[in-house]
């Protein structure tokens, strides 16, 4: 078999929108899973078990059940009640994936920066939330970033599943052309080279953020 | 207690003061009265209750029962509650500088930010500011040339040197330290030991609880030994460590200066 990769030039423009997509839609992820997963994370260490135990049990559900199911059930199960546009329903539903997977990362580097911290800063007379905010919390942001870093790599690579909802993402829009072309392995190879750049500028931020703090452990 | 002195507010009043951890009374009723520019030295093994009454000056433990002031100041308040309470609490302790053991230096910040970040936010002082009394106070300490290093990069003594010059920079009226040069490797000792020899010549009034028997005795006002949860005796360091009232005094002197080199 011969590989002819001239319909994928003749495609590049569809092809590099859904590039476009595909990058917006990991960006707003990251950013919203990252800050979400660190907010669930101290609430849920830092309140009673009325609050804190729900808390738990939603990010165990979000866990445990398939990333492509919670689509459906946003996309679906809500769209029975009020119509909202698939990106939208993307970025929420891999945005609480993830934000779940965040938070359970956060939960366990907040509870490792030692008890000492803690009353180091309060004996200072900075306040609990403040002792948070400055002293607990950027400690274990640190901690975590080398599994923040593989979360985010996987969530990349995850916002091809919203193609099953049609957002208009790379995997989707290649679908269409490959439909007409009927060349599918040059449009897989050409996109799986695309995630691996993509993910390649995530691990060189990750690596760079990490030599940054390595003394601050 | 007494200590002779002709100030009229002490700066630390400690009175009648019980803790308990679940069942376990450690503290049953500690007196004393640390007046301005006094150094007050507590000693006992551990599990005397040393340790627990010194974080009670400072409410990183809570007392049951009994009053704690702080330059007149009461201290614990049981009548308060919540948000008023932490507020209060707040003010006081930007007040009273802590030195840990394991010295709990922010290890996310440099050493100069570590000295700087409380008088910044809590007092508000503009970096440029906060950045030259860090500054002095790092230079105070020996460590001028460290303000950009992290705290990973200090050595046991070196890291306590930055806590005691971070606790200096909020101006505290007190000191308190608790057993800040037991985690340090014996050479280290003395390079900490005479940061804390300069606060004493300044005056500073320091409570300070120590297993070093030959440092608590040169630079102390007074001396108390605990044992139980109780004070068995207390007094004069020339008088507590060469001729002590108590058999239970001379014995534990007995064993820990023998210990000493």
């Amino acid at each position: 078999m011969e590989l002819d990769f001239s319909p994928v030039i003749a495609y590049a423009p569809t092809l590099l929108s859904g590039v476009g997509v595909t990058s917006l839609i990991a960006l707003v992820v990251a950013l919203f899973s990252v800050l979400g997963g660190l907010l669930v994370a101290v609430i849920s260490v830092y309140t009673n078990k009325v609050v804190s135990w729900p808390i738990r049990f939603l990010i165990w559900l979000f866990m445990t059940t398939p990333l492509l199911l919670q689509l459906y059930f946003l996309y679906f199960g809500l769209g029975e009640w009020i119509l909202i546009p698939a990106l939208m329903v993307g970025v929420l539903g891999l945005g609480f994936h993830y934000m779940a997977y965040n938070a359970d990362i956060f939960i366990a580097t907040i509870r490792s920066v030692s008890a000492g911290q803690y009353e180091a800063s309060r004996s200072l007379g900075f306040g609990h939330l403040r002792t948070l905010f400055y002293i607990i919390v950027p400690q274990a942001f640190i901690r975590s970033v080398p599994q923040i870093g593989n979360n985010l790599i996987l969530m990349v690579k995850d916002t091809s599943v919203l193609s099953a909802i049609g957002v208009a993402e790379l995997v989707y829009a290649s679908q269409y052309a490959i439909s007409v072309s009927f060349r599918p392995f040059e449009f897989f190879i050409v996109i799986a080279i695309v995630y691996y750049l993509l993910n390649l500028i995530m691990e060189f931020g990750q690596a760079r953020f990490e030599r940054m703090t390595a003394d601050r452990r | 207690m007494t200590i002779e002195t002709k100030t009229d507010t002490p700066m630390v009043e400690i009175v009648n003061v019980h803790k308990k951890f679940g069942d376990l009374e450690v503290l049953k009723g500690i007196n004393l009265t640390v007046p301005k520019g006094k150094i007050v030295s507590i000693i006992g093994s551990s599990g005397s209750g040393k340790s627990t009454l010194l974080r009670s000056v400072n409410h990183l433990e809570v007392i049951d029962d009994g009053v704690i002031r702080l330059d007149g100041v009461q201290v614990n308040r049981p009548d308060m509650k919540g948000l008023a309470f932490e507020r209060h609490i707040n003010h006081i302790r930007q007040n009273m500088g802590m030195v840990f053991q394991h010295f709990n230096l922010f290890p996310h910040l440099s050493t100069l930010d570590n000295v700087t970040l409380a008088p910044r936010k809590l007092k508000g002082m503009a970096r440029k500011e906060a950045e030259e009394l860090g500054r002095e106070y790092l230079n105070r300490v020996g460590l001028a040339d460290k303000a950009d290093v992290y705290p990973s990069r200090l050595s046991g003594g070196q890291k306590q040197r930055v806590a005691i010059a971070r606790a200096l920079a909020m101006q505290p009226k007190v000191m308190l330290f608790d057993e800040a040069t037991s985690a340090l490797d014996p050479e280290l000792v003395e390079e900490v030991n005479l940061v804390m020899r300069d606060l004493a010549k300044e005056h500073m009034t320091m409570l300070i609880v120590t297993h070093e028997m030959a440092f608590a005795r040169d630079v102390s006002d007074w001396a108390m030994f605990m044992e139980g949860g109780v004070v068995v005796e207390e007094g004069t360091p020339d008088k507590f460590f060469s001729n002590p009232d108590h058999e239970r005094t001379r014995n534990f002197l007995r064993k820990h200066l023998s210990s000493q080199h």
